[in-house]
């Protein structure tokens, strides 16, 4: 909310600077997010001097001027013929500048003649009604000039950013109020006289009191709608409105003062000359002022004639019934409506106006009849209203002040230090009533303030007023106790450590994607991973679905990495996937994905140029379960339908399936515009909790050991088909004595190999843990153990 | 034998030695002269003829030469291994080592990790909860009806089946208190959900919510505790300032600021020329907060507050796009290594 400072000067002796009054707002709770001068935002608006006046044929009514800014000569027009002569300092404006009437000035073209701006009247430089002078200064004022900084115009004006809690501060006499409580300048209160007026009964009735707590309202007759005079217009423009009419901008300028909302009828269109607040029909229909018709429910809050609605109430007015060039009556409308009421109104047909904005967050029950008294003095003064009504105040519910008390101990306890009795009451005195009482004070909060609800609302009136800055920083003193971190959080850490170590970065993708990215990996029916939370009210269709998978986020993510020019990237991302459930909180695990995309190395002196593998992802794998210490076991292959079978496993943990790996299907990569070689693993992290809890418990430790190892080699030819893993799984079930490791060292296919065939080498590590193992025994063992694999496999030695 | 005989026996074994330029020549030296049958170890042999006070002079000379030849060739053997190790081997050493790249953690999560850990020292432990919530907990347990205007504050996402995503992480704030009796001391870091984005805003950011509930604890301790907090995170001069603010479910409710770090107070674009930045949103616990989690309010007091996350990062390493934090370049995460 904008308020000029020559404004709030009407209600409080200000003694400070606008920028001082900003820092004491600001460091009160109202927080000035700026202060500026309004006429300098309009721009460039300067004095020129005119240097030669010419009238070609082709112009008729324009007259062509030379002028200078001091620095460079251009051309305007005017049609101000007989106010232009060589010598005359002029006010003008240069393109891309504006004008006091919203107007963004352009260089023009008229029949081959440039006008670089224009010049001003007083009225578009904001200083005046004046529309068909221009402006013009003592021959001997420098050209180039500010024309503000000439004529000495300084309107600073604040930027207010109101909490949702300070209805009241809406307003230059809230801001006045509270500028106030915080300084104690001295106040002005401002108080209206009725007055005489002629009796006018049976007009109002409020059927739905829940909705209206007061309605007030005056006739006023012998209205001449007409332009505002120049004081109510420049101050609507301070405040960021544009003036319509008098009648129209009264009733803004009143809101902006006081914080009132208002509204004018013109009462010759009110059908029975009454006015009922009522629940609108389901379904009733409404013209509004800004040219809408939208349909009401049995919920909204309706100002109706006789016969129906004529205003949204407290939100906006009806299009047929609003005050119009020839409005010679007008009934005036202040009320106090019911702010849930309005709030639900307007979320629900999406309109909110400076009065709907104001009525949602409380406007002053008691400020009502001074918001009407206003309005008609400004009418009678600057709209001609010569007869006027008594004015009716239906009041169903009146506003009631609460009673709250807080001990002086509570406010001194909460705060965290001392702070005496007369100072408790002097900074509550300035928002309500004071009486002390015992051991405390009984506080009732001016009916402005009805924010102040608890003794807590009054400890932060007192905490603010006093300075939050003086108030002391202590450490607490608590009892000392202490709890071991959530197991969850120590895993993600630990996951996070071990594969940042092994030079993978760590993304950060939206929870919400793409629909057709879950398409893209073509799913099979059943998969519960197409069942998928949906968003309401998505920003786009690209998040509007929460991700049951990483994997699609984790290729995006390569993607942009591969169009700006990486060609190689290492990735993994710990986050959350969402599944629905029968309840409205949904299943969400938290997931690990990986991600390796392109090259290795690329591009160096050593390097291949080799792009990575499934032995690269396999590896990382391996190496991440044995850091976690889990057996978690890679079979081949996945079922992933968008993992290329060949080169996938799906992870076990047991018989549990926790995960799969593998490279990603060119169709589903194509689907993300995306040319190059993607492994991918996501693994569920939920599963894999309560076995690391068990695994953590007991590490192996193991020692250096105390006798020599010695290893055999057996080189031989099997059918290229056979599969490592089976040989290694057939020595495990064999329980060979003192056998410790066995490796796959070599694999060779082609010429001698025949062909369908491939040489395997293996080496096998023997070690005994109490003597060191004789070279016969070990022959023994070794040659047992090769002729069964011989025998197993049909292998044959090399 | 005479001494000048031996002494030239010395002179011409060390002169040989020092012109010695192959472990070959060396080993051969050393055969010559201290083998079986070398020159030093025959003399050795042929004293017994010598008279005895003759024997003794020689004999000891000998032995000292021995000793001293083999020490030289000792040293003249480490001078040639050293020689031939030190030579240049023509290998061009300002290529690049081989790439041992280590990855990174994602800057956020090195601010929450760091968040959680100054936090730490102070005793509170990290609490979690739910990304998908009800607007029970969300809003209405914290004191934030649906008609309130303060919904306005948190625009939100709303599931089709009803739930929304969490617009922050107070409703840990309840969740936790539900669980477990005061007193307590809590961090909550997590993701949240809004309906907004430019560069200063993304629809999914994180924060950081923090709750103390003890039986004295004041609005001096909540500003003890936040100081604390700044200055370990953006250093030990920084400056803050305490402003009175609103939140539904804090009161008094308190906005804190920092010194502007790009510009040092005197004021800047980032800083919109106040000379301070924005940092977090904090207050005392509402009363109405504490009876939906069960508290009594007359027993218990405390503080709560919450942060964004990358905000801190943004103005901790200078990033003006929130949009790089999931864009995930390569280059950007690199930087965080
Ligand atoms: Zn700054």
């Amino acid at each position: 909310m904008r308020v000029p400072l020559s404004w709030l000067k009407e209600f409080i002796d200000v003694k400070a600077s606008a920028e001082e009054v900003a820092e004491i707002l600001t460091m009160g709770g109202i927080e000035v997010e700026e202060v500026f001068d309004p006429y300098e935002e309009l721009g460039e608006l300067i004095t020129v001097k005119v240097l030669e006046v010419s009238f070609p044929e082709k112009l008729k009514e324009l007259a062509l001027c030379r002028v200078t800014d001091g620095r460079q000569e251009f051309t305007l027009l005017t049609t101000a013929k007989d106010q232009v002569a060589p010598g005359l300092v002029l006010g003008a404006v240069k393109p891309g500048s504006m004008v006091f009437s919203g107007e963004k000035v352009e260089e023009k073209v008229v029949k081959g003649f440039k006008s670089y701006g224009m010049f001003l009247s007083p009225y578009e430089a904001g200083l005046g009604l004046e529309k068909d002078k221009l402006l013009s200064f003592p021959p001997d004022t420098p050209p180039g000039v500010s024309i503000y900084e000439v004529l000495k115009v300084v309107e600073p004006v604040l930027e207010l950013a109101i909490t949702p809690n300070r209805g009241d501060a809406l307003s230059i006499l809230g801001a006045a109020r509270e500028l106030y409580a915080l300084t104690k300048w001295e106040l002005r209160e401002p108080s209206f006289e009725e007055g005489e007026g002629f009796e006018l009964n049976e007009v109002v009735k409020i059927e739905d009191e829940d909705g209206c707590f007061r309605y007030t309202g005056r006739l006023l007759k012998g209205i001449e709608v007409r332009e505002s005079p120049f004081y109510i217009q420049k101050r609507l423009w301070l405040c960021g409105q544009r003036p319509i009419n008098n009648v129209v901008d009264i009733t803004n300028y009143v809101m902006l003062e006081l914080g009132q909302p208002l509204h004018a009828f013109d009462w010759e269109t009110l059908e029975g000359r009454k006015i009922i607040v009522r629940k609108a029909r389901e379904g009733e229909k409404l013209l509004m002022l800004d040219g809408v018709v939208r349909e009401l429910s049995s919920e909204d809050l309706v100002i109706a004639d006789a016969k129906r609605p004529v205003a949204l109430a407290g939100i906006m007015g009806g299009e047929e019934t609003g005050v119009r060039e020839g409005t010679k009556e007008v009934f005036l409308e202040a009320a106090w409506f019911n702010p849930k009421r309005i709030r639900r109104t307007s979320q629900r047909l999406k309109v909110s106006t400076d009065s709907s904005y104001r009525f949602e967050r409380c406007v002053d029950p008691e400020g009502v009849l001074k918001g009407l008294l206003r309005a008609c003095e400004l009418l009678k003064k600057e709209a001609g209203a010569k007869e006027v009504s008594r004015v009716i105040d239906v009041y169903p519910r009146p506003y009631k002040a609460p009673k709250i008390y807080v001990s002086f101990e509570r406010v001194n306890q909460y705060l965290g230090f001392e702070l005496n009795k007369e100072e408790v009451k002097e900074y509550l005195s300035r928002v309500g009533k004071v009486k002390e009482e015992k051991e405390g004070v009984e506080f009732i909060p001016f009916s402005y303030r009805q924010d102040l609800k608890i003794p807590e609302d009054l400890i932060e009136e007192i905490a603010r007023i006093y300075g939050y800055e003086k108030i002391p920083t202590t450490f607490p003193v608590a009892e000392l106790y202490a709890e071991a971190p959530l197991f969850e959080i120590k895993v993600l850490q630990k996951v996070r450590e071990i594969l940042s170590g092994l030079g993978f970065y760590e993304v950060v993708n939206y929870s919400f994607i793409d629909p057709s990215w879950i398409e893209a990996l073509m799913l099979k029916d059943g998969d519960r991973r197409l069942k998928v939370l949906e968003l309401a009210n998505p920003l786009s269709v690209n998040q509007s679905v929460m991700r049951t998978s990483l994997v699609p986020g984790l290729i995006e993510t390569a993607r942009i990495n591969y169009f700006r020019e990486v060609s190689g990237l290492k990735a993994f991302e710990l986050g959350k996937v969402f599944f629905p459930t029968d309840d409205v909180l949904a299943y969400e695990p938290y997931h690990l994905g990986i991600l390796m995309m392109g090259y290795r190395d690329k591009d160096e002196w050593y390097a291949e140029d080799a792009r990575f593998d499934i032995f690269d992802l396999k590896g990382v794998l391996e190496e991440l379960f044995s850091a976690l210490k889990l057996e978690v076991e890679l079979r081949p292959y996945s079922e992933e339908p968008f993992l290329k079978r060949g080169l996938s496993f799906d992870l076990y943990l047991g018989e549990k399936k926790v995960g799969f790996a593998g490279g990603v299907k060119n169709l589903v990569l194509k689907a993300f515009d995306l040319k190059e070689v993607v492994f991918v693993a996501e693994v569920d992290l939920e599963a894999l909790l309560e076995p690391l809890k068990d695994a953590w418990e007991k590490v192996e430790v193991k020692k250096p050991p105390k006798y020599p190892s010695t290893f055999r080699d057996v080189t031989c030819i099997v059918k290229k088909e056979l599969k490592i893993g089976e040989i290694f799984k057939y020595i495990k079930s064999l329980e060979v004595p003192w056998l410790e490791e066995v490796k796959c060292i070599k694999i060779y296919e082609g010429p001698p190999i025949p062909e369908g065939e491939k040489s395997i080498s293996l080496r096998f590590w023997y070690r005994a843990k109490d003597r060191t193992l004789k070279d016969e025994e070990v022959n023994q063992v070794q040659e047992e153990l090769a002729r069964k694999i011989f025998e197993h496999f049909g292998a044959r030695p090399r | 034998m005479t001494s000048s005989e031996l002494e030239n026996l010395r002179k011409g074994a060390l002169e040989e030695l020092s012109k010695i330029e192959s472990l070959s020549e060396l080993e051969g030296f050393k055969v010559k002269f201290l083998g079986k049958k070398g020159v030093i170890t025959q003399k050795l042999k042929s004293l017994k003829s010598l008279p005895l006070e003759e024997k003794r002079q020689v004999g000891s000379f000998l032995n000292r030469l021995k000793e001293e030849l083999l020490r030289g060739i000792q040293n003249k053997e480490k001078e040639l291994l050293f020689k031939e190790e030190d030579r240049d081997l023509g290998i061009d050493l300002t290529l690049p080592g081989r790439k041992r790249a280590i990855g990174a953690i994602h800057p956020l999560n090195v601010v929450i990790n760091e968040l959680c850990e100054i936090f730490g020292r102070l005793g509170f432990s990290i609490a979690t909860g739910p990304e998908v919530e009800t607007e029970y907990y969300n809003f209405t347990a914290l004191n934030i009806p649906d008609w309130h205007p303060a919904r306005d504050m948190q625009a939100t996402f709303y599931l089709k089946n009803g739930a929304i995503l969490r617009t922050h992480t107070s409703p840990i704030q309840i969740r936790t208190m539900l669980k477990k009796k005061p007193p307590l001391r809590i961090v909550a870091p997590g993701k949240v959900y809004r309906y907004d984005a430019d560069v200063r805003h993304s629809p999914m950011f994180h924060q950081i919510e923090g709750l103390m509930v003890d039986k004295r604890v004041s609005f001096a301790d909540l500003k003890g505790i936040l100081t604390y907090f700044a200055q370990e995170t953006f250093g030990e001069g920084t400056r803050v300032r305490f402003r009175p603010s609103y939140f539904p479910f804090t009161e008094p409710s308190v906005e804190m600021d920092i010194g502007c770090v790009i510009c040092g107070g005197k004021g800047c674009r980032v800083c919109s020329h106040t000379g301070w930045l924005e940092i977090l949103g904090a207050g005392m616990v509402h009363p109405e907060v504490f009876k939906a989690a069960g508290y009594d309010p007359s027993e218990w007091q405390g503080f709560a507050f919450g942060m964004g996350i990358e905000r801190i990062a943004m103005i901790k390493y200078g990033i003006d796009d929130i949009r790089l934090f999931f864009e995930n370049h390569r280059n950007f995460l690199q930087s965080f290594k």
